[in-house]
């Protein structure tokens, strides 16, 4: 059965990231938020990405009306029913996650897709609070969600391979290419690429080289678009501290342990793009000075 | 014959039904019974429908695949008030718009399994195109038992010599990955450069020189000789040449990658910026819609003076230089929906191109709209005409020549 609706919950950046891309992609989406100012909130922030997209080239005007036409914001699980998948992007939370799982599998029914937003949780935890947990999947979406062509397509313990085949057509409408992840902490994208930012941070504290000379070897001498310490500002250092705290914990291998620079920077409040300095300094834009 | 013509996108379906055979056509007597639109397949859909001496109908609802809007035509071309057939078994043959044949298919032809694999080996070079024009086809032929024929907008050109269809980078991208000038509308130019020859009465002249203007939302120009196109302005893709609606046309290639680097953009955002914010559009910042220019050019918009001034001054170069190609030319014609209807556009182009023979009447231009028209002075050397296209005709000619085991047209 093809996709045609798609309900997503939680409308903050990755919630109206994932309604932009299917919307874009000519599905109908009804985006859940908890209450009307907020959902009207969410959908005047898509429009305001909309009109960047506009002026980077990126959309016309008519594709603009396009997609705000397929976006409906609702308030409450119960309006999702209509739907043929739904993408659960809330914080990650496991608990609300494992209550919204729950309420989501009463309320839907049996034969639709329930895909949990997530760059690390249990698939398999969550779907333990429902009782289809065939039908439950991990998508993951990595952030700015309509730019990022890939998403891990993360199987948990208990999904079924008509879910998986399912999920990965929809990941394919989306014009996006889907990796298949069997669950494990940090699945592909977070696990790798952690330790390389974290093993950037102990070669500036090491005295080895500056942040900006380890961010122009690797951007020159490897063709990546952007320097690790640049990536790091951009996620938030609080954000990498938290990711290599989980990485340890689940792990229990020293490899994954934060840099003490890292909590230095932290405590100083510089904690990336977010606060206008991290291992470098930022405009208000986000540019680098 | 009846002929189904349709034209798939990738969620609409443009469709006629066409009454013609020989003698209709040689009389230009054959003509549409029926014709219409289905938008937004896939979702909640809007089907147009207009039948000789019937009211015009729109009817909303949901069609979610090409077969089913294929079905509802079907049900509507039938139907006992607004039909204009009794049984769908009085369609005898059903021509497809295919929009890209590369270089195998060099006359329309009847669609069999190779055939079909032929155009979906065509399918790198037109990945937005040829996907849902054999969508259309796939749904149609599984309710329509009878000979399908595909219609190839780039075939009229494949008559184009090696030193006009060859880019100046490394051949082996030629050979590897078929990067050539194809050129597109061919169906259209075809149809008004024939049409030229007939009223002329040099329909089988092979020395007459004609140069074809289609100008609609999409724009291109063609130099033909004896009926053989010799050159087209649009390239490997729809976006060479005369300046669009919304679309660059001609640029220096350095620009792209040099925008690409300042503005930060990727493939898909450079693509966007050439093909959609473009052209009159990108020039202006009013419209892509030439009447809406020429209006705020009257009103004293100065962007939208300069945005026709470029698409103008292109086209007499175009036409200067193809007249330079044919070694002279006996006729310039207009077509599409700008090249038919607008007087001015049609003058400006051409102002200036007297040393070449080319001149325009004003009163004899001014009131040519969307009809057949010669609107250069009595006398003059060349002649420049309105010829109106009818693309969906000459599909169903196509159609029917094959099926009856003629040559193709």
């Amino acid at each position: 059965m093809a996709i045609r609706t798609v309900g997503i919950v939680g409308a903050g950046t990755m919630g109206q990231g994932i309604a932009i891309s299917c919307a874009g992609a000519g599905l109908d989406v009804l985006l859940r938020e908890k209450s009307s100012e907020l959902a009207q909130a969410a959908l005047v922030d898509v429009g305001e990405a909309l009109d960047r997209d506009i002026a980077k080239w990126r959309r016309t005007e008519s594709e603009k009306r396009a997609i705000l036409a397929r976006i409906k914001a609702v308030e409450t699980i119960a309006e999702l029913k209509p739907t043929d998948i739904i993408v659960e992007a809330v914080s990650e939370d496991l608990a609300l996650k494992g209550a919204i799982f729950q309420e989501l599998d009463r309320v839907v029914s049996p034969e639709d897709l329930l895909a949990t937003n997530t760059s690390a949780l249990s698939i398999t935890e969550i779907a333990a609070r429902t009782a289809h947990p065939g039908r439950v999947i991990g998508l993951h979406f990595l952030n700015p969600v309509p730019k990022v062509p890939l998403v891990e397509v993360v199987r948990g313990l208990k999904t079924t391979d008509e879910t998986y085949k399912r999920a990965l057509d929809f990941v394919r409408v989306l014009g996006k290419t889907g990796i298949e992840v069997f669950e494990y902490p940090g699945y592909v994208t977070t696990r790798v690429i952690l330790p390389f930012l974290n093993e950037a941070m102990y070669v500036v504290m090491e005295g080895v080289a500056s942040a900006e000379a380890v961010d122009t070897s690797m951007r020159l001498g490897y063709g990546l678009p952007i320097g690790p310490l640049q990536l790091a500002d951009r996620m938030g250092l609080d954000e990498v501290m938290r990711w290599m705290k989980y990485l340890f914990d689940e792990l229990g291998d020293i490899k994954y342990r934060p840099c003490p620079l890292l909590r230095k920077m932290i405590r100083a409040g510089h904690l990336g793009v977010k606060a206008g300095r991290g291992f470098f300094e930022y405009d208000d834009a986000g540019n680098p000075k | 014959m009846k002929v189904l013509v349709l034209n798939c996108g990738s969620s609409s379906v443009k469709f006629q039904l066409v009454e013609t055979d020989q003698a209709s056509a040689a009389a230009g007597r054959d003509h549409a019974l029926a014709k219409g639109l289905v938008e937004n397949i896939g979702g909640l859909a809007i089907l147009r429908y207009e039948a000789e001496g019937r009211k015009p109908l729109k009817e909303t609802g949901e069609i979610l695949e090409h077969k089913i809007a294929v079905e509802r035509i079907l049900g509507l071309l039938t139907r006992p008030d607004v039909g204009v057939i009794h049984d769908r078994g009085e369609i005898e043959a059903v021509g497809h718009r295919m929009v890209h044949g590369g270089e195998r298919f060099k006359t329309s032809v009847k669609i069999d399994d190779d055939v079909l694999s032929g155009i979906e080996d065509c399918i790198d070079l037109a990945p937005l195109h040829n996907p849902p024009n054999i969508k259309g086809y796939r749904a149609s032929r599984d309710l329509l038992p009878v000979p399908h024929v595909a219609v190839f907008d780039t075939s009229f050109h494949q008559t184009m010599p090696r030193e006009a269809y060859l880019y100046g980078i490394p051949y082996v991208l030629y050979q590897r990955h078929g990067i050539r000038r194809y050129g597109f509308h061919g169906t259209s130019h075809r149809f008004v450069s024939r049409r030229m020859a007939e009223i002329l009465g040099r329909a089988d002249d092979p020395t007459l020189r004609v140069i074809t203007c289609h100008l609609g939302n999409g724009c291109s120009i063609t130099a033909i000789r004896g009926g053989h196109s010799v050159d087209t302005s649009m390239g490997m893709t729809p976006l060479e040449g005369l300046l669009m609606g919304t679309r660059a046309g001609d640029i220096d290639a350095g620009i792209i990658l040099h925008v690409m680097v300042s503005e930060e953009l990727g493939v898909s955002e450079a693509n966007a910026l050439l093909n959609k914010h473009s052209g009159l559009l990108g020039i202006s910042g009013v419209s892509n819609d030439m009447r809406a220019l020429l209006q705020a050019e009257a009103e004293g918009n100065d962007r939208a003076r300069l945005a026709v001034d470029v698409f103008c001054y292109r086209l007499k170069k175009y036409i200067a230089s193809y007249t330079g190609v044919l070694g002279g030319v006996d006729a310039v014609v207009f077509t599409g929906g700008i090249g038919e209807n607008s007087p001015v556009i049609r003058a400006r182009s051409v102002a200036g191109l007297d040393a070449l023979g080319l001149s325009i009447d004003p009163a004899r231009n001014d009131v040519a709209r969307a009809v057949e028209a010669d609107i250069s002075p009595e006398g003059s050397p060349s002649r420049i005409f309105v010829v109106p296209t009818n693309e969906e005709l000459l599909i169903a000619r196509d159609t029917y020549h094959i099926v009856a085991g003629l040559p193709p047209v």
